[in-house]
């Protein structure tokens, strides 16, 4: 392998890799974000507890959704995205809509996603102190109420990190998609190397990117935990100038060092 | 007509009975002492009260309402306020939000009138100075006030309490204690467990004294504390008390 040959290839090729590079992207992050969202949805309506007192009718739709819920999470962990990805592609394509590959391509990351990010939110509830819910419901509110308040505000910052990673974990393996032939990063340097017949330098300047990309993410969902992590420590002061006090004392640390 | 009255309420966990056979009432501006050994079912018989349990048998009657047919729990619950033994504050919500968002929520009320109320009833447990603060920024006492501020922003006709000092440090122990007193000279309706004697004898109206799921004495602070007739309330009493002088 050679380093020569590598940056000839990213100067000749870069428009590709740059396409590359977008697509990837698009279908990481709105296939993560929209993936969140099922999976708020999901693993929310899987941590609802009933009262024993609702009715029964209510009890038994509740066993009959969570069991959906279950096969779907089960089916969509328990294949490979690879799979799912040919297989509702053209599903749809045969017997449906004549679909854009793009659009098949977020929608097949999404539910794959959220089916891992439904449990990742369930446990994240579950880790919620019971207490959080009991002091809710014993003010007279609901247990939606309560849930969408106090439980999942909190299960959302506590599993941040797991929910982070689940990006990091689509920006890789976004790289299946390329089954479907959209113009994603692994899909571009496929025919890169299939037109240089340099394949090791290709694959390399192309696994660079991928470490590249989830570096940045890594290095961006941090900011954001810290941020999230800093609204629950912050200083007890009366009115607004706890925000002030808490510049002062930053400025207090620098000028420490 | 008592504002709460329990008639051979019984309850058990796999089984095992937690309350077996309680019977008692609170009457309206009354202040009532839950007191007995760990295990006695006093929570639960608090948490039976606000409907946080249900009863396998009996009947409570809360604000002449028999509350196993209650529909509208969470009107219900309104009514009737809770304080824990750990605050349960919500960890995500600062001291003012924490105390307007049941007004908001359960109430109707817009923010700048739950506001209002808030910040009047977080004065009165002196912590409005703290209403930016986050739960975690505060020590045990400051959360338990309030805890009780958010409860009386619900404006409850019935305060219930559960150990509401047993898990501060004793130093914070009196602060909160003071606030609960206020109430009681209020008028505010309360059943208090505590392990505080001192303070049961000084505020209750009446002492109940529950053992292994049964009420085995209540009276006066009077009556219980100075001339208790149950052997088992002696013993439990100069074993508290012993470990008061101790501390
Ligand atoms: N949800 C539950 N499931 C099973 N057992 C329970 C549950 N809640 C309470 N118990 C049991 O019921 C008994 C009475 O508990 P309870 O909490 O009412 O006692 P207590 O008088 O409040 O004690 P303490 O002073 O320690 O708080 C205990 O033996 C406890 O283990
Ligand atoms: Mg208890």
């Amino acid at each position: 392998m050679s380093l020569q040959k590598c940056f000839e290839i990213i100067l000749k090729y870069w428009p590709s890799f740059l396409l590359g590079i977008r697509t990837t992207l698009i279908v990481a992050i709105s296939g993560t974000a929209i993936g969140l969202v099922i999976g708020l949805f999901v693993g929310g309506i899987r941590a609802i507890r009933l009262d024993k007192t609702s009715p029964v009718s209510l009890k038994l739709f509740k066993r009959f959704i969570d069991a959906v819920l279950k096969v779907y999470i089960e089916v969509f962990r328990g294949t490979p995205m690879m799979v799912q990805a040919v297989f509702i592609y053209y599903l749809v394509y045969t017997n449906i809509v004549h679909w854009d590959k793009m659009v098949a391509a977020i929608f097949v990351i999404s539910i794959n996603t959220g089916a891992y990010m439904a449990e990742i939110v369930r446990s994240g509830i579950q880790a919620v102190d019971p207490g959080q819910n009991e002091a809710g419901r014993s003010l007279g509110m609901s247990s939606g109420q309560t849930m969408m308040n106090v439980v999942l505000p909190q299960a959302i910052r506590n599993a941040f990190p797991a929910i982070g990673n689940e990006l990091i974990v689509n920006i890789k393996d976004s790289s299946v998609l390329m089954i479907i032939s959209i113009t994603e990063l692994m899909f571009q340097s496929n025919s890169i190397a299939g037109t240089t017949y340099r394949f090791t330098e290709t694959y390399f300047v192309t696994a660079m990117i991928y470490l590249a990309l989830t570096s940045i993410s890594s290095v961006v969902l941090s900011r954001i935990e810290r941020k999230l992590n800093h609204t629950r420590t912050s200083l007890p002061q009366s009115d607004t100038n706890a925000h002030s006090m808490a510049i002062a004392r930053k400025g207090a640390d620098y000028a420490d060092n | 007509m008592p504002i709460i009255e329990v008639r051979n309420v019984r309850k058990s966990f796999d089984g095992m009975g937690v309350l077996r056979d309680i019977c008692f009432d609170v009457e309206k501006g009354e202040v009532v002492c839950l007191i007995g050994p760990s295990g006695s079912g006093k929570s639960t018989m608090l948490r039976c009260i606000n409907l946080l349990e249900d009863i396998d048998a009996g009947k409570i009657t809360v604000l002449s309402e028999d509350i196993s047919a209650i529909r509208d729990i969470n009107a219900y619950r309104r009514r009737v306020g809770m304080v824990f033994q750990q605050f349960n504050l919500f960890a995500n919500k600062n001291v003012l939000d924490n105390c307007i968002l049941a007004q908001m929520k359960v109430l109707k009320k817009d923010r700048k009138s739950a506001q209002e109320t808030a910040m009047e009833q977080l004065k009165k447990v002196g912590m409005a100075d703290f209403a930016k603060a986050y739960p975690s920024t505060l020590s045990g006492g400051q959360k338990q006030r309030v805890a009780i501020a958010r409860a009386l922003c619900m404006e409850p006709e019935i305060m219930l309490f559960d150990e509401p000092t047993s898990a501060l440090d004793p130093e914070m122990v009196g602060e909160v204690l003071s606030v609960i007193r206020d109430l009681a000279n209020e008028d505010m309706t309360m059943v208090i467990v505590t392990h505080e004697m001192a303070f049961a004898k000084e505020v209750a109206d009446k002492v109940v004294f529950m053992d292994n799921g049964i009420i085995l004495e209540e009276g006066s602070p009077e009556e219980i504390f100075n001339d208790p007739k149950n052997e088992r309330t002696r013993q439990f009493l100069s074993r508290v008390i012993k470990k008061e002088f101790v501390s």
